[in-house]
């Protein structure tokens, strides 16, 4: 009984290994590879002394890199905010305000939930392209909030008691002054999942930028690599470098706030 | 649902929803529309579109380019869902199973971290990982009888390859739903079982399952959307080649518009495959309504 125990523990151990190498094993190599030189990249030989920071500094070097990054931090932080400022006064007039038409419009926004991105990248790019607005922050930024975010933030405010909402207002406290200081302290865990869940959704963004930025300089990090294989085919060294900068940023947040970030990003598939 | 009548109707509750009206009925409701309308003609962008009828969609029906897109997208999702069905129930249940253990912990940290990092990069990453000519790699592979450096390049593979790495890329996401699934049924359920002498596959199927339900059709459901949008991984693993062999709707909608400015041809395309989003959609929300009726 306590042999078979025994080797059922085994076996359960080396499953989860197996999971674990499965998952990590291309990161880690995507690691390694950029510390490697250019000359010796394909020796396979990771001991120390052949690991260099050497792509790195290359990448860095590399014109308009400095630019990749902050257009990739910026229309991610902006899209944010954005997200959040909408998603938030929109959600509180649905949750807590009577007024005509409310289901209906909310119904109505809900279901543009069901028309994927990748469906309307041409009538959207041509919609940009109409506007003027082709390489500009204003194209990367501006579509990215959905209803998804209302949705969220909706649930998240029902759940007050209307008795606090009121005691704001007899207080003094106007629409506006119940939203900030009663509604959003109430909803953080929802604010942080939503702001999580849209900030790896824009950092990650890839078809977009890719249709509506031609220039150089109004480039995104996903864009870069995915370029960057073309012209440096050779150089997987310099590739891999670009593709761990890329992935850095989410893979940080996650280590710091795991429950939130899984919440964040799975909240996605439980909606409707 | 909670509301009371605040006593003043004032206009600020439109006021509140305004901006992210404009927001969605400019950019999602406002393409849907161009898309529909500029579906039913020739439009290159530079000149002004003309009204052609059905011209494209019957154009569509004789292109074997789009035939082969249609395929491959179809493929992909028959590939992509039950592996992903499957791999994901298992080892959500194998997870939560061993959720107390450091290991398991361990595991369970770490089969989300493919889901956060971009398409872009897992494309990139398995691209080099493959043709790297890493030995341990080609070892395992080996093993199997499988040279990695080929199997992008093999129109008869490539597709395979693209679900996999589909399947690996989300199974994470899916381990979450399943997770919260399984966490929520009670102990007492697999106590009883235990009582009347049923064993660990018999708890599984008896148990997991049924209970697991709704969240299996819910996954279900966002597999299939999922696969059917995939773009991102597949451009960045194989640009849609070798011989347009993984080139998706997705994929061939963009190259007709930015390839050989086709844009109408293209909304044409991508038409077709949201009708089939949409089904989709009403289909899971028949099932999922009855689904609930029965609890």
């Amino acid at each position: 009984m306590k042999a078979a125990k025994a080797i059922r523990n085994g076996l359960d151990s080396i499953l989860l290994i197996g999971i674990i190498a499965v998952n990590i094993v291309p990161f880690v190599y995507m690691f390694l590879m950029s510390f490697k030189s250019t000359i010796n990249a394909h020796d396979f030989d990771f001991s120390p002394d052949k690991l260099s920071l050497q792509q790195y500094g290359k990448i860095f070097a590399m014109e308009h890199f400095g630019r990749y990054i902050f257009n990739s931090v910026f229309v991610a932080a902006a899209g944010v905010v954005l997200t959040l400022a909408v998603c938030a006064l929109a959600g509180y007039a649905f949750a807590k305000m009577d007024f005509r038409g409310n289901d209906r419009l909310f119904l109505f926004l809900v279901l543009t939930m069901i028309v994927p991105s990748e469906v309307i990248v041409v009538p959207l790019f041509l919609i940009t392209k109409s506007f003027g607005w082709l390489n500009t922050f204003r194209a990367l930024i501006l579509p990215l909030p959905t209803a998804f975010g209302v949705f969220i933030m909706r649930q998240a405010i029902l759940d007050i008691p209307q008795d606090l909402i009121h005691a704001a207002k007899i207080d003094g406290c106007g629409n506006i002054g119940t939203f900030f200081k009663v509604v959003i302290p109430m909803v953080k865990s929802s604010v942080l999942a939503l702001s999580i869940f849209t900030f790896v959704g824009a950092w990650n963004n890839f078809i977009w930028p890719l249709v509506a930025c031609t220039k150089e300089e109004m480039k995104t990090l996903p864009l870069a690599l995915s370029l960057m294989k073309t012209q440096f085919n050779t150089d997987v060294g310099l590739t891999m470098a670009c593709a761990v900068v890329n992935f850095l940023p989410p893979f940080l947040f996650y280590i710091c706030m795991q429950s939130r970030f899984k919440e964040g990003i799975a909240l996605s598939g439980i909606k409707g | 649902m909670e509301k009371k009548h605040s006593g003043i109707k004032s206009l600020a509750p439109y006021a509140y929803i305004t901006p992210i009206t404009i927001i969605l009925v400019t950019f999602v409701l406002g393409s849907v529309i161009i898309s529909i309308a500029l579906g039913f003609t020739k439009y290159n962008i530079m000149t002004e579109p003309v009204f052609s009828g059905l011209d494209n969609y019957r154009r569509l029906m004789s292109d074997s380019k789009f035939m082969k897109a249609l395929k491959n997208t179809l493929e992909l999702v028959v590939i992509i869902v039950p592996l992903q069905t499957v791999s994901g129930i298992l080892v959500s249940a194998f997870l939560v199973a061993n959720r107390k253990k450091i290991l398991g912990k361990l595991a369970n940290c770490i089969v989300f971290i493919p889901v956060l990092c971009a398409d872009a990069v897992a494309g990139v990453v398995w691209r080099e990982f493959l043709n790297g000519k890493l030995p341990a790699v080609e070892q395992f592979f080996g093993l199997f009888g499988v040279d990695p450096s080929m199997l992008l390049g093999d129109s008869g593979k490539a597709l395979v390859v693209v679900g996999l790495v589909a399947v690996w890329k989300y199974m994470g996401y899916y381990v979450v739903i399943y997770s919260s699934g399984l966490l929520s049924i009670s102990g007492a359920c697999y106590e009883a079982a235990k009582v009347d002498g049923a064993g660990r596959l018999r708890c599984f199927f008896s148990i997991t399952l049924p209970m697991l339900k709704p969240m299996i059709i819910l996954a279900v459901f966002l597999s299939l959307t999922n696969s059917l949008r995939c773009f991102d991984l597949i451009f960045n693993l194989t640009g849609g080649g070798p011989n347009n062999a993984t080139t998706t709707l997705v994929l061939y909608a963009y190259t007709s518009c930015f390839g050989s400015s086709k844009a109408g041809y293209a909304m044409a395309i991508s038409n077709m495959l949201f009708t089939v989003v949409l089904v989709i959609a009403l289909m899971q929300k028949m099932l999922m309504r009855r689904d609930v009726s029965e609890i």
